[in-house]
C-alpha cells in the first residue's frame, strides 16, 4: 500500500494545481466565487490573515493544515502548495534532462530558515504583511499566474481566434502588462526555476516561512517516514530521489522538518526499508540539535505575530479623520484608489499579500497591480486604474474571491453605497465649456447620477456633481474624452472608505397620453 | 421617394443573394404592387406587450418576409450597453429582440446575429439584460462587440464633423440590418433613439464626444441606413439616462415605432417621450444631410392602439 503513496500524492497535487490554473484563468470572473474560495481554502498564510480580519472569523483552513501537519507531516508542501508543486515540476525536468546528476543529502540551513521566519513575524509590527507579500508561496505563485500565465493564455486564445476564424473563440482583451509587476513575477519565476533546478527544494526549506513553520510542527507529527536500520543496506537510492535533500544515509536518518512527504523514497527502496509509520506522540527521540533553539525563538515570536496582526485592524477602526474634499485636490496627487471592500488603505496594507487573484478575476480589469503608489509597504497591492476601465456597479467579485480578507465581501446594497473616492470636476477642461458642444459622457456612465447634466447655456447641458452620493467607481473619469493631460472629471481617493448617501429618487408621474402625439 | 429608396435596396439585396429566384417566394415576399402602395412609412403602436405589438406592427409593413429574404444574413443591433436587468429599461426589451430574431429566422434568414459595443463589461451586459438568452432561444447568435479586430475603417463623404469611423464588419457585410434601440432619456444627447443607437456599431466613440456629439450622430447616419428601425418604447427611462439609477426612472408606456426612416422614427419617438423634435439637435442635423424626414405630417403613418 505504501508503495502507492507517491502516486496518490501526485494525483492530488495535480488536481490542486489544475484547480489553481483554472482559478487564475477566470479572467472575466465568470466562475462562481465559492469555487475560488474552496480552491484557496487551505492556503495557509491567506487563511491565517483572514482569520484576523473583521467579518471573516470563520476562516479555519489554516487549522485544518495545522492538524494535517500534526498528523501526517508536511503533506501541504507537496500537494496543496501551488509553488511546491511547481518546483517539483522543474525538479522533474532537471532530473529527466540530467539523469546522472541525482540528488543527495545536504545540511539544513538552520540559521537562515529560522531567521527568515522570525524576521517575517517581527516585521509584521513595522511593515504590515510586506514580508509575507514577498515570501509567501501562494502570493508568489498568484503573481506569476496573474501576470504571466493569464496573459499568455489570452494571447494563445487570440492567435487561435485569428488563425481559425470559424472557431468559437473570439479575441479577448488582455490585461495591460505592467513593467513592475511583470518583471517582479518574471524575476521570481526565473529565480524559482534556477533554485529548484540547482538546489531542489531549497526555497521551501530555508526561505519559505510556511515551510519552516510546518517543518517545526512536523517534528512532532504522528506519522513520519523512518528508515529501518536493520534492513537498510545504505545503497543510497532513496537519497538520490529526495527533493528535500533530507535523507542522511550515513546515519540512516530522515530530517522530518525538511521532509515534504513526497513519498518518492518508499517505492525506490528495494529492501522496503522506508516506511511511513506512527511514532510516539511528542518530540522525536533523535538527539536535540540547534533547531530546538529555533523552536523556542519561534514560540516567542508567535505572540508578536498575533499582536501585530491584530494591530492594523484596530488602526482602521480608529478612523483617521476623513480628508476634506477640496477644490485643491489635483489629478496627480489624488492618491491610489483601493477597491470597494478594502475598507481603507490601512486595512488593505495590513492584510493583502498581493496574490493578484482579484486582479486576475476582475471582469472589467479596472483592478491593476500597483507599484509603489501605496508606498513601499504596500508594494504590488491592487489599485483601481480608471484609465483602463471602471468598477462595475453590480459587481462584487474581488471581495468574493480574496482569500486574505484584504477585500471583504460586501452585501449587494452595501457595495452600491461604498465610497472609495469622490468625484472632482474641472469645468475649465470640460468640452461643454471649451468647445461649446454637447458631451455628457461622464453622466451617461454614472450609475448614481452623482454627475448629472443640467442646462448650461443655449440649451447646452453641462455636468454638475454631487460628491455626497458619488461612490468613486470611476465611470465618469474613464468615459471623459478629455486628455490634456488628464480627464476633466476624476476621482480622488478616500483613504478610508465610507458610505455614500443614497441617490435621492422622487417618484415619476406616470401619465401616458391617450392619443398619439403626432 | 424615401419609400422607393428602401424598396430598391431590398430588391438589390435579394437579387444579390440569388436565393429567391424560382422559389415562388417573390410574390409572397413583396406582396402585389397594390399592397405596396398601401404600405406605410411609419407604424406606431401602443398598449400591448413588446412581442405582440411587434407582430401587429410588422404585419402592417408587409411582414418580416418583406425585409428578410431566404438565405440572407441579418444583423440585429439592440441597445445592450449596460449591466442592468430588463425592468430598468437601460437596454432594449429582451422579449422584443427575441421576437424579431425569431421572425427573421422564420423568414428564412441564413443567420441572425446580434451584438452591441457595450459600455459596461460586455458578457455581463449580454447576460443580465436577458438579451443573450432571448436571442439564443429564438435561434439567433450573439457575438462580442468588444473585439477591435472585427472593426473596419469606413469613410463618410457626407459627414461634416465625422469623416471616418471604425465600423463592425457585421454592419458592413450583412444583407439586412435591423436597428432596435430603446427609447430613453440621455444626459448628453438629450434622447437616445435610432440614430444614437448606431454609436454601438462603431469602435472609437471618444472622438464623437470630443467633436460635436450631435453632428457626429447625424454624420454617421449617412453611412448605412438600417433596413428597418424598431424603437422600443415599452418601458421608457424618463430621466437619469442612458444608464438610469433605479426602476423609479422608468415609466411603462407600452409604445413601439417601426420605420425604415431613422429620422422619422426618431421624430415620432421624441413626441411620444413628450419633447419637441427641435429639442434633439441631431434629428434636424440628420435631416439636413438628407438622411430622412422629420416632417411627420408628410408621411403615411399607421397608428394602432391595443
Ligand atoms: S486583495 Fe487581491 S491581491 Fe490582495 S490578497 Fe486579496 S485577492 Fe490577493
Ligand atoms: S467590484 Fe469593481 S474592482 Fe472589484 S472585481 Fe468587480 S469591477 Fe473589479
Ligand atoms: S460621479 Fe463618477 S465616480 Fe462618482 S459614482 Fe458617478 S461615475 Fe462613479
Amino acid at each position: 500500500m505504501q508503495k502507492h503513496f507517491k502516486k496518490i500524492r501526485l494525483v492530488l497535487a495535480l488536481v490542486f494545481f489544475a484547480a489553481f490554473l483554472v482559478s487564475f484563468a477566470d479572467f472575466r470572473g465568470n466562475m462562481p466565487s465559492r469555487w475560488h474560495s474552496a480552491i484557496l481554502y487551505l492556503q495557509f498564510v491567506p487563511s491565517v490573515i483572514k482569520f484576523f480580519t473583521p467579518l471573516a472569523v470563520l476562516s479555519l483552513g489554516f487549522i485544518v493544515v495545522l492538524l494535517l501537519t500534526l498528523l501526517a507531516g508536511r503533506v501541504y508542501c507537496s500537494t496543496i502548495c501551488p509553488l511546491g508543486v511547481l518546483q517539483d515540476f522543474f525538479i522533474h525536468i532537471r532530473l529527466k534532462w540530467m539523469p546522472k546528476k541525482g540528488l543527495r543529502f545536504k545540511q539544513a540551513h538552520r540559521v537562515l530558515r529560522y531567521s527568515v521566519l522570525v524576521l517575517a513575524l517581527i516585521s509584521l509590527l513595522f511593515t504590515g504583511v510586506l514580508v509575507f507579500n514577498l515570501l509567501d508561496p501562494y502570493a508568489l505563485f498568484g503573481r506569476m499566474a496573474a501576470n504571466l500565465y493569464q496573459p499568455a493564455l489570452g494571447w494563445t486564445n487570440n492567435i487561435i481566434a485569428k488563425l481559425i476564424p470559424a472557431s468559437t473563440l473570439h479575441a479577448v482583451k488582455i490585461n495591460t502588462l505592467h513593467l513592475a509587476s511583470v518583471s517582479f513575477a518574471g524575476g521570481s519565476l526565473a529565480l524559482l526555476i534556477y533554485l529548484s533546478m540547482a538546489y531542489e527544494r531549497l526555497y521551501c526549506n530555508s526561505i519559505c516561512p510556511v515551510g519552516t513553520f510546518l517543518g517545526l510542527l512536523s517534528k512532532i507529527s504522528l506519522f513520519k517516514l523512518k528508515i529501518n536500520p536493520s534492513s537498510c543496506t545504505q545503497c543510497g537510492k532513496c537519497q538520490s530521489v529526495c527533493k528535500s535533500n533530507c535523507i542522511n544515509i550515513k546515519n540512516m536518518h530522515i530530517d522530518e522538518s525538511r521532509c515534504v512527504n513526497c513519498f518518492n523514497c518508499i517505492p525506490i527502496c528495494s529492501e522496503n526499508s522506508i516506511t511511513y509509520k506512527k511514532s510516539a506522540i511528542g518530540l522525536a527521540k533523535k538527539p536535540v540539535t540547534s533547531s530546538d533553539g529555533g523552536r523556542r525563538l519561534f514560540l516567542a515570536t508567535t505572540t508578536a505575530f498575533l499582536a501585530a496582526k491584530a494591530l492594523p485592524v484596530f488602526a482602521v477602526n480608529e478612523n483617521k479623520s476623513e480628508e476634506e474634499h477640496e477644490d485643491k485636490i489635483c489629478f496627480f496627487s489624488r492618491g491610489p484608489i483601493a477597491p470597494p471592500g478594502a475598507i481603507g488603505i490601512d486595512h488593505l496594507k495590513s492584510s493583502c499579500v498581493a496574490c493578484h487573484l482579484c486582479i486576475a478575476v476582475c471582469p472589467t480589469k479596472v483592478l491593476q497591480p500597483s507599484f509603489l503608489e501605496y508606498g513601499f509597504t504596500g508594494m504590488n497591492l491592487p489599485k483601481m486604474d480608471f484609465a483602463v476601465n471602471y468598477c462595475n456597479y453590480e459587481c462584487r467579485k474581488c471581495g468574493e474571491v480574496c482569500p486574505t480578507g484584504a477585500i471583504v465581501k460586501l452585501e449587494k446594497e452595501q457595495k452600491k453605497l461604498t465610497q472609495v473616492g469622490k468625484v472632482v470636476l474641472r469645468m475649465n477642461k470640460c468640452i461643454v465649456e471649451t468647445e461649446a458642444t454637447a458631451c455628457g459622457s461622464c453622466s451617461e456612465h454614472c450609475p448614481t447620477q452623482a454627475v448629472k447634466m443640467v442646462p448650461y447655456y443655449n440649451g447646452l447641458p453641462a455636468p454638475e456633481i454631487d460628491p455626497s452620493i458619488c461612490i468613486g467607481c470611476g465611470a465618469c473619469e474613464y468615459a471623459c474624452p478629455v486628455t490634456d493631460p488628464h480627464p476633466a472629471i476624476f476621482v480622488a481617493a478616500n483613504t478610508l472608505h465610507v458610505l455614500a448617501e443614497k441617490p435621492k429618487q422622487e417618484a415619476l408621474e406616470t401619465v401616458v397620453e391617450e392619443e398619439f402625439p403626432f | 421617394m424615401k419609400r422607393r429608396d428602401f424598396i430598391r435596396t431590398s430588391v438589390g439585396a435579394s437579387l444579390a443573394s440569388g436565393a429567391l429566384i424560382g422559389t415562388g417566394a417573390l410574390n409572397e415576399a413583396f406582396g402585389s404592387p397594390a399592397n405596396l402602395q398601401n404600405s406605410y412609412d411609419l407604424v406606431a403602436i401602443k398598449g400591448g406587450e413588446p412581442d405582440t405589438m411587434f407582430m401587429m406592427a410588422i404585419a402592417e409593413l408587409g411582414c418580416m418576409g418583406r425585409f428578410v429574404k431566404k438565405g440572407q444574413t441579418v444583423v440585429v443591433k439592440p441597445n445592450i450597453g449596460w449591466d442592468a436587468p430588463p425592468e430598468r429599461a437601460a437596454n432594449t426589451n429582451p422579449k422584443l429582440v427575441g421576437k424579431i430574431v425569431e421572425q427573421c429566422v422564420k423568414a428564412g434568414a441564413k443567420s441572425v446575429t446580434v451584438f452591441d459595443n457595450t459600455c459596461d463589461e460586455w458578457t455581463r451586459c449580454y447576460r443580465n439584460s436577458g438579451i443573450e438568452k432571448a436571442v439564443k432561444d429564438a435561434g439567433g447568435l450573439v457575438v462580442s462587440g468588444n473585439d477591435q479586430s472585427k472593426y473596419r475603417k469606413i469613410s463618410l463623404p457626407k459627414g461634416k464633423s465625422l469623416k471616418t469611423a471604425e465600423v463592425h464588419e457585421l454592419i458592413i457585410q450583412s444583407d439586412v440590418f435591423i436597428n432596435v434601440p430603446v427609447l430613453k432619456n440621455h444626459g448628453g444627447a438629450t434622447m437616445s433613439l435610432a440614430m444614437k443607437n448606431l454609436m454601438g456599431v462603431v469602435w472609437d466613440r471618444g472622438f464623437w464626444h470630443k467633436n460635436d456629439l450631435h453632428q457626429c450622430i447625424a454624420d454617421f447616419a449617412t453611412y448605412r441606413k438600417p433596413d428597418l428601425n424598431v424603437i422600443d418604447g415599452y418601458n421608457v427611462m424618463k430621466r437619469n439616462g442612458p444608464r438610469g439609477v433605479s426602476v423609479q426612472d422608468v415609466v411603462n408606456m407600452k409604445y413601439q415605432i417601426l420605420s425604415a426612416d431613422m429620422v422619422a422614427a426618431d421624430a415620432a419617438a421624441v413626441k411620444v417621450f413628450g419633447l419637441e423634435i427641435s429639442d434633439v439637435a441631431h434629428i434636424g442635423l440628420a435631416e439636413q444631410l438628407m438622411v430622412g424626414t422629420s416632417k411627420l405630417d408628410t408621411l403615411s403613418i399607421k397608428r394602432i392602439s391595443i
